[in-house]
């Protein structure tokens, strides 16, 4: 079973490579041959939250998301949600 | 109306033992009054039960991701009572066979029309459709016809309208079959919001494939236990699979799940010794031979044994062919039909088709196969849609079930059989996308 | 009303008898939001080209670009405070949002409020970006390519300061930095769009030209003021009381 947390992805078609998300979140943010992001799977850490945010905030295209869980729906491409803490277990 | 029970073979087209021909009739295309001759008068059930029945069967869906098809009709059906007082669903029929390998769906809407019609009215009326679409590649008379005995008989509510795609690998892919039909181009789009939520005219929006529209025509008659009677506990009822390379006698079968290969290959006349076995199609992976012979073919057996079910398509090599060549001409025509909306995959899928090309036709040297190897890891999964993915499982599953080959070509450059005429078809392209 | 005559009056007095202090804010916030805009333009287009060197990473750019902007802001809004409170000549505070409504050079002094409504509209929907869709934010966007030439001339039609050399010689070259990136960027778009920048080319010259010409022939050459529309009433009190410095 996945753990809970927010999850960083891509829109691939809406990311234009400019890179800044590589440049402020390299923990988990490298570069392909081609310059695209390859985002490191898993939930991202909570000391992280903020510098992804940052770097949700930062692309040019609105193009990296963070996700509340695994299986949230986005709105879809243009809008980014912000992460919600997740929920203490029952 | 009694149940389809055994038919005899067809002089001359052998089918497996013990097989129940359901979709496909044996005394050869369906008209409506043939279709209510054998299988009686559309029964409109009230919605739920239909959910619930398709969700007992465990039919899966037939156009290659196998997602259970109660669940999908249960998914718009909810979604339509959120979105309640508003514009009702939309439900999308997927006839449009981009698969080259395949000719299932085409096979299926010449020759039983009715039941896709069937399905269509039957599961737009459980989720509510005020719109119906019949997505084909080519608008047949055949179709053509059909619907308009139907329009005579006025037995469609809401009548199928039919929609033609355009060419191209992808165009036939659900989101972007909805970009279509939404007014904007046939290209894959983003998902969430997945089709079921929000698609066609943003509605809720069912997408199901013609040979799942007909089963749930079937089910929707003889119950779910009539449909579990055939196939396995996993894999139930029958899937139209088609079988093409070195077989004697290649076409659409109508094969109960399950099934060994062997016999099914056997059935279609197994020609030589082949090497290896094409399964999933264009998506999908080689699998050796006679290795898999012993594989039962359904989704979940295909995928055990490290191939795929996907549109049903087995396609055995020949042994004049050389599988590399075949997958670099597959990876080449990929590429070319990738949409273009995703830099790792218009920059990644061009580089692994080269590279494979190098495999097949030239002499690769180590960090060649490093790189293709590379190269496949680094392209799934990052695309809005599963060309990439797809192209990274046939090139990996190429270079493990020619592994001999690949050291071979490595040595002394591309074998004879290279060069040999293609088995798998490419079409030409009016329908390239991207560049 | 009386020229200032120099130190003491009560502060009251003082701002309703002579507009020199608020007068001199106007034009020194005037100049500085134009330089501050065009340092943010540049920043703009070197982040549209996607500049960046080993030690100049694209998100200092984007930084940068962000904070210059908000600064510009603010001295555009010191500058139409200023040119609102000074008595000396009556600009009511819609003449800096509606343009040409005014009576003082309305044309010169619309042309800012248009601006000045362009900046509005693109900070606001930068700082909202997250909450629309990316079209309708580039499409907001792009006015800033508007935005600009119009506050440039603005600042020349208006301006008390034009003839000064030392001013003339900084709006050229505030000119030149925004030409010329403006003309990079479209050489670097032009492999995707050779119309558009084609077209993009051709305006930029024809806009300088045309501007050089205007200049020469209108806020250089005498009797501007008369012909912005200064007013006579206005004139005449220039006339009567010039304050140290500069003519009007």
């Amino acid at each position: 079973m996945s753990e809970g947390g927010p999850r960083l992805r891509v829109n691939p078609i809406a990311c234009q490579a400019h890179g800044l998300c590589i440049e402020l979140l390299p923990e988990l943010i490298t570069a392909d041959p081609w310059g695209y992001p390859i985002i490191a799977p898993g939930p991202v850490p909570d000391q992280l939250i903020p510098l992804a945010r940052r770097a949700v905030a930062a692309c040019p295209t609105l193009a990296l998301l963070l996700a509340a869980g695994p299986d949230q729906a986005d709105a879809g491409s243009g809008t980014a949600r912000s992460a919600r803490r997740p929920r203490a277990a029952r | 109306m009694s149940a389809p029970g055994l038919t005899a073979a067809e002089p001359g087209r052998p089918r497996p033992d013990g097989q129940v021909l359901r979709l496909l009739p044996a005394e050869g295309p369906h008209d409506l009054r043939a279709h209510l001759h054998r299988h009686g008068a559309l029964p409109l059930r009230e919605a739920g039960r239909l959910i619930e029945a398709v969700e007992q069967s465990g039919l899966t869906g037939r156009g290659g991701a196998a997602f259970p098809a109660g669940r999908k009709l249960r998914a718009v059906a909810e979604a339509a009572a959120r979105a309640s007082g508003r514009a009702g669903t939309v439900l999308v029929a997927n006839g449009s066979e981009s698969e080259p390998a395949s000719s299932k769906d085409s096979v299926l809407l010449a020759n039983a029309p009715h039941l896709v019609l069937d399905g269509i009215a039957l599961a737009g009326a459980a989720v509510g459709a005020a719109t119906s679409y019949l997505c084909v590649a080519e608008y047949r008379p055949e179709l053509a016809r059909a619907i308009a005995e139907r329009a005579q008989a006025g037995l469609d509510a809401v009548p199928a309208q039919v929609s033609v795609t355009a060419p191209g690998y992808v165009s036939g892919q659900e989101t972007a079959l909805i970009s279509a039909l939404n007014g904007g181009l046939p290209l894959p789009t983003l998902v969430p919001p997945l089709p079921a939520q929000r698609g066609a005219h943003r509605r809720p929006t069912l997408v199901l494939n013609v040979e799942t529209l007909a089963h749930i025509a079937l089910i929707a008659r003889y119950g779910p236990a009539w449909f579990r009677q055939a196939g396995t506990a996993q894999a139930p009822g029958t899937a139209l699979v088609t079988i093409g390379g070195a077989v004697r006698a290649p076409g659409v079968y109508e094969i109960p799940l399950g099934v060994r290969l062997g016999e099914l290959l056997a059935h279609a006349g197994l020609a030589g010794q082949p090497e290896a076995v094409l399964t999933g199609g264009y998506f999908g992976s080689w699998l050796p031979l006679p290795a898999a012979l012993h594989a039962p073919v359904s989704a979940p057996g295909l995928r055990e044994a490290g191939g795929a079910l996907g549109p049903g398509v087995l396609a055995v090599l020949p042994g004049q062919c050389c599988g590399l060549a075949e997958t670099a001409r597959v990876l080449g025509y990929l590429a070319r039909q990738a949409a273009g909306q995703c830099g790792p995959c218009s920059n990644g899928t061009p580089a692994l088709a080269e590279a494979m090309n190098w495999i097949a036709f030239g002499r690769p040297r180590d960090d060649m196969i490093g790189w293709a190897r590379q190269l496949t890891w680094l392209i799934t999964g990052r695309g809005a849609c599963h060309l990439p993915d797809g192209a990274a499982v046939l090139a990996a599953s190429a270079l493990e079930v020619f592994g001999e080959d690949v050291r071979a070509h490595a040595r002394g450059g591309p074998c004879a059989r290279a060069s040999a005429s293609p088995m798998l078809p490419i079409p030409t392209e009016p329908g390239s996308q991207g560049r | 009303m009386s020229p200032l005559t120099g130190g003491g009056g009560h502060y009251a007095a003082f701002v309703q008898t002579s507009s020199t202090p608020l007068w001199y804010a106007t034009r020194a916030t005037g100049l500085v939001a134009l330089v501050l805009l065009t340092i943010s333009m540049a920043l703009g287009l070197l982040s549209s080209v996607r500049y960046q060197r080993p030690g100049w990473p694209r998100f200092v750019t984007q930084g940068l670009h962000r904070n210059v902007s908000l600064v510009a802001l603010a001295f555009t809004v010191a500058h139409v405070l200023t040119t609102v409170l000074d008595s000396f000549v009556s600009i009511p505070v819609q003449d800096a949002v509606i343009p040409f409504v005014g009576s003082y050079r309305p044309f010169w002094v619309g042309l800012g409020a248009i601006a000045f409504d362009l900046m509005l509209a693109l900070t606001i929907t930068s700082l909202l970006r997250t909450r629309m869709t990316f079209g309708v934010w580039q499409a907001v966007h792009w006015t800033a390519y508007a935005c600009w030439p119009v506050a440039v001339v603005h600042g020349l039609g208006t301006g008390t300061d034009t003839p000064v050399r030392w001013v003339l010689a900084l709006t050229a070259a505030c000119v030149a930095v925004v030409a010329g990136l403006t003309l990079w960027r479209l050489l670097r778009g032009w492999h995707a769009h050779p119309l558009a920048c084609t077209a993009g080319t051709a305006a930029i010259i024809v806009a300088l030209i045309a501007g050089t010409a205007w200049l020469t022939t209108g806020p250089l050459s005498p009797g501007w003021s008369h012909r912005a529309g200064t007013g006579s009433l206005v004139l005449a009190r220039t006339r009567a009381a010039p304050p140290p410095g500069a003519s009007r």
